[in-house]
This record gives C-alpha cells, sequence and structure tokens, in this order.
C-alpha cells in the first residue's frame, strides 16, 4: 500500500517504462546519427547511407519489438516449462521483456538520428 | 440485451473475453514487428526496384522517373511511415514482375486458399495419424509397435521436403506413375470461377477440393484429391511424426498419475479410463505442438509448392525474391505472419478452454 508522500502509482509506472524505453532511444540516437554520418563521410553517397543505417536501426526495432510482445505472450509460458523440467535458468519474463523494450527504444533512436543527421546534411 | 452481450455471454464460460482481447491486442505490435523487419530487409537488399519494373536497357530518365513515381526519392522515414500506413490497410501497391499490373492484394487472394487447403490437408494427415500413432505407442509402450512408431517419427522429423518431394515424385510419379508430377487437376478438366446457390452465382473458395464439391463434380473432385494427395502427404510426414512423438510422451506422463491409478482400481475400464481421463489432459501441450505445427506446414509449403510445381503462397514467395518483386514479398511475408499469430491466438484460446489455469 503506498504510503502518504509516496508518488502516485501511475505516474512511477510510466516513469519507469519511459526511463527504460528512453535509455535506449537516447544511446540509439546517438548511434544512428554518428552511424549516418560516419558512413557518409566513408562512402560520400549520403541517400544510400540513409538507406543503410535507417534499415538496420527499423531491423532492431522490429526485432525488439517482437521480442517485447513475444516475451509477454509466451514469457510466462517458458518460464514455467523451465521450472518443470528442472531446467531452470536466469532467464525470466521481466527481464526478457525489460531488454526487448530498451532494444525496440535503441532501434527507434537509429532510426530518429539518421534522419535528423540526413535532413541535416 | 444486444447482440454483443450476447454473444460474450455465450463465449464467457469457454474463455474469458478479456483473454481473447488481450491476445488480440499483442497481434499488434507482433505485426507491427514483421513489418519493419521485412521493410528493413528489403531496403538492405541489394537491386533496384526501378530497373525490375523497366529492365537493364532503360534509360536513366526513365528509372528517375519510376523511382519519383514510386516514391524511393522521398525521406526513408516517409516511406517507412507510408508502409507502415499502407500494411495496417493490406494494400501493398501493384506488383513489379510476377503479375505485373495486378493488385498484391488480388496475388494473395489469389493464391493464399492454394497454401491453405495444402497446409489444412497436411495438417489433417498429422493430426488424424500423429495422435492414434502416439496413444498406441504409449499403451504399448516399449513393444514392437512402439519401436516402428519411434523409427518411422524419428526419420519422419529427420527427412527433410526438398529430399522427400523429389524421392516420392521419383517413386510414385516416374516409376509406379500412379500420381501425377505436378499441377492441381488434369489438364483437360476445366472449372467455372462461379458456382450456383438457390440461383445465386457465387465466388468458388479457390481451395479445390472444396470448390469440385460445390459444383458436385466428382470426376473433377477425384482429379483434385489425386493431384493433392503426395503434396499433403510430403507435408504431412513432419507433422505425424511431430505429434506422434509429443502424444506418446504426453499420454506416458499422464497415464502414471494417482487420478488414473484411482479410476483404475475403482474398477473402470483400461479404455474409458485412457479415453475419458487420460486423453483431455495428455491433449494439452500437443494442442499447443499443432498450432506451431500449423505455421511450420505454411513455411513447408515453400518448399512443397516449389516441388510440386503448385502456385501458391509459397512459389510466389520464391519467385517474387528471385525477380526483386518487392511489393509481393512484403504482402506475402506479412499475410504469412498474420496467419501464424491467428493460428498462435486460436490455439492459446484451445488451451486455456482445455486447461482453466491458463487463464490466470
Amino acid at each position: 500500500m503506498a504510503a502518504p508522500g509516496d508518488p502516485p502509482r501511475l505516474r512511477s509506472y510510466v516513469a519507469s517504462r519511459v526511463r527504460l524505453f528512453g535509455s535506449g532511444l537516447l544511446v540509439g540516437l546517438l548511434l544512428g546519427g554518428l552511424g549516418m554520418a560516419g558512413w557518409t563521410l566513408y562512402t560520400g553517397d549520403a541517400r544510400a547511407s540513409e538507406a543503410t543505417v535507417f534499415a538496420l536501426g527499423a531491423l532492431v526495432f522490429g526485432f525488439g519489438l517482437l521480442g517485447w510482445s513475444g516475451s509477454i505472450l509466451a514469457g510466462n509460458g517458458i518460464e514455467a516449462m523451465q521450472e518443470h523440467m528442472g531446467t531452470r535458468s536466469d532467464w525470466t519474463e521481466k527481464d526478457s521483456r525489460r531488454a526487448m523494450a530498451r532494444l525496440c527504444g535503441g532501434g527507434g533512436g537509429i532510426m530518429v538520428g539518421t534522419s535528423v543527421v540526413a535532413a541535416l546534411l | 440485451m444486444n447482440w454483443t452481450q450476447s454473444l460474450f455471454r455465450l463465449v464467457e464460460p469457454v474463455v474469458p473475453p478479456r483473454f481473447v482481447v488481450k491476445r488480440l491486442l499483442l497481434l499488434v505490435p507482433v505485426l507491427f514487428g514483421v513489418a519493419s523487419v521485412v521493410f528493413a530487409i528489403l531496403h538492405l537488399a541489394p537491386g533496384d526496384p526501378a530497373i525490375v519494373i523497366a529492365g537493364q536497357r532503360a534509360s536513366t530518365e526513365q528509372l528517375e522517373q519510376i523511382r519519383q513515381e514510386l516514391g524511393l526519392r522521398r525521406p526513408l522515414w516517409e516511406q517507412y511511415l507510408s508502409f507502415l500506413w499502407d500494411a495496417a490497410r493490406f494494400d501493398f501497391g501493384q506488383s513489379y514482375s510476377i503479375s505485373r499490373g495486378n493488385s498484391v492484394r488480388s496475388v494473395i487472394a489469389d493464391r493464399l486458399p492454394i497454401t491453405l487447403e495444402l497446409a489444412i490437408y497436411g495438417q489433417a494427415a498429422g493430426i488424424l495419424l500423429g495422435i492414434p500413432l502416439g496413444i498406441i505407442s504409449a499403451v504399448k509402450q516399449d513393444s514392437l509397435t512402439d519401436h516402428v512408431t519411434r523409427i518411422g517419427a524419428l526419420t519422419g522429423i529427420s527427412v527433410p521436403i526438398f529430399w522427400s518431394g523429389p524421392l516420392l515424385i521419383l517413386l510414385f510419379s516416374t516409376y509406379l506413375d500412379v500420381f501425377p508430377t505436378s499441377g492441381r487437376i488434369d489438364s483437360t478438366l476445366f472449372l467455372p470461377d462461379t458456382w450456383t446457390l438457390f440461383g445465386r452465382e457465387l465466388p468458388l473458395t479457390g481451395m479445390i477440393t472444396v470448390d469440385t464439391v460445390l459444383l458436385g463434380n466428382t470426376e473433377a473432385f477425384l482429379s483434385a484429391a489425386h493431384h493433392l494427395f503426395l503434396p499433403a502427404l510430403v507435408i504431412g510426414v513432419y507433422s505425424t511424426a511431430l505429434i506422434s512423438r509429443m502424444m506418446r510422451s504426453s499420454m506416458l506422463e499422464v497415464i502414471r498419475q494417482d487420478y488414473i491409478r484411482t479410476a483404475r482400481a475403482k474398477g473402470q475400464g483400461a479404455k474409458i479410463t485412457l479415453m475419458k481421463h487420460g486423453f483431455r489432459n495428455a491433449l494439452i501441450p500437443v494442442v499447443t505442438v499443432i498450432g506451431i505445427q500449423f505455421g511450420t506446414l505454411l513455411g513447408g509449403a515453400v518448399l512443397t509448392e516449389t516441388v510440386f510445381g503448385i502456385n501458391g503462397m509459397g512459389l510466389t514467395i520464391v519467385t517474387a525474391i528471385g525477380v526483386s518483386d518487392y511489393p509481393v514479398v512484403q504482402g506475402t511475408v506479412l499475410t504469412f505472419a498474420l496467419l501464424f499469430t491467428l493460428v498462435n491466438l486460436v490455439v492459446d484460446v484451445t488451451y486455456s478452454y482445455l486447461d482453466p489455469r491458463i487463464q490466470q
């Protein structure tokens, strides 16, 4: 039960998720921007560089999103199966979901970072 | 009481609507993720759609004009959002090459029933053969029947379709001349585009065995079944093998439970105990395998259709990749993903019906 003075439940719920996704997004933004600039310097073709780096970002984003939804869909089942079969590892649905959310943010960040740098170049 | 309330009241005792709605909502990020991956892979793959459309000899101006028309000169984020919006409406534009000028939606509508028919027959063969074989193996554990079934199942799991397909064609079509090598029906038989019900003309389903029944054409039905037998067998062997192994191990676990022993101790017959108490509980993990297996069968259709020359979704996707027909590749891949997720939804619902604890 929340004690008086504690932040509201909804706020902490949203804040933790925004922090998780946001940290990935920031790293992605940096990677996307640097990747786009570096690739353009290397190849000399901004359009081709944008296509490659943006597509890589979309790949990471899509993979993260699939992994996130897959963790929710099958995570508990996998945990139960591991326990049932006595092959329990440290893998948990919650950890997987968090990792995939961060990856998803990273992919999104790469896409945004690439687009911003491409618009500036 | 309106119709939605009536519907929920009807299904509620079986599966809570909240469970189904949650599962349906999760389909959205799955399909969104698949769409993103497809977009990324097609943009990372070599090849220029403008050259695919105009040909190698096209001038630079012509190529540039096509690129402008296709929107390939727009920023990538704009192309990505536009692709997602089109994918959400299931609109992938027109085919560049394999069915030039026709919409991808119509290509999929033509070919999806063919693949579904093949997968359904393969799955039906797997269920009808695999479940009884698994039960027999479990009941007669370590007998000759069990050993033979085990060897058969392991062979079925191990042999790939691209090897078993040509081998069966060689045996049954070339040497024995019992089954045709390719096609869906005898070339001398022609089917109309519509069938009549109470004086109204309705379109056919595209599944040839169903259509021939709807048309009441026995000769065409026998020919279609004759053509479908080998591909369905090839695709069904793996399924049969996997289901029988799963059913065996699940049944063995169930028949050792205390409640089975109690039922037997109270004087209930072995067959009744097995079928009444054992079968339903043993079926729970098998249902999951059947669901996942259906998705694998759709993937297996790619190989089966290529080997048997059946113009379904599998052969379409192979051809589209070969000629860089990107809209068709995008459409077919997303259709496969949608089917796979829908099948998994049905599995989840069935699973929660068989074991209500899953809903928790």
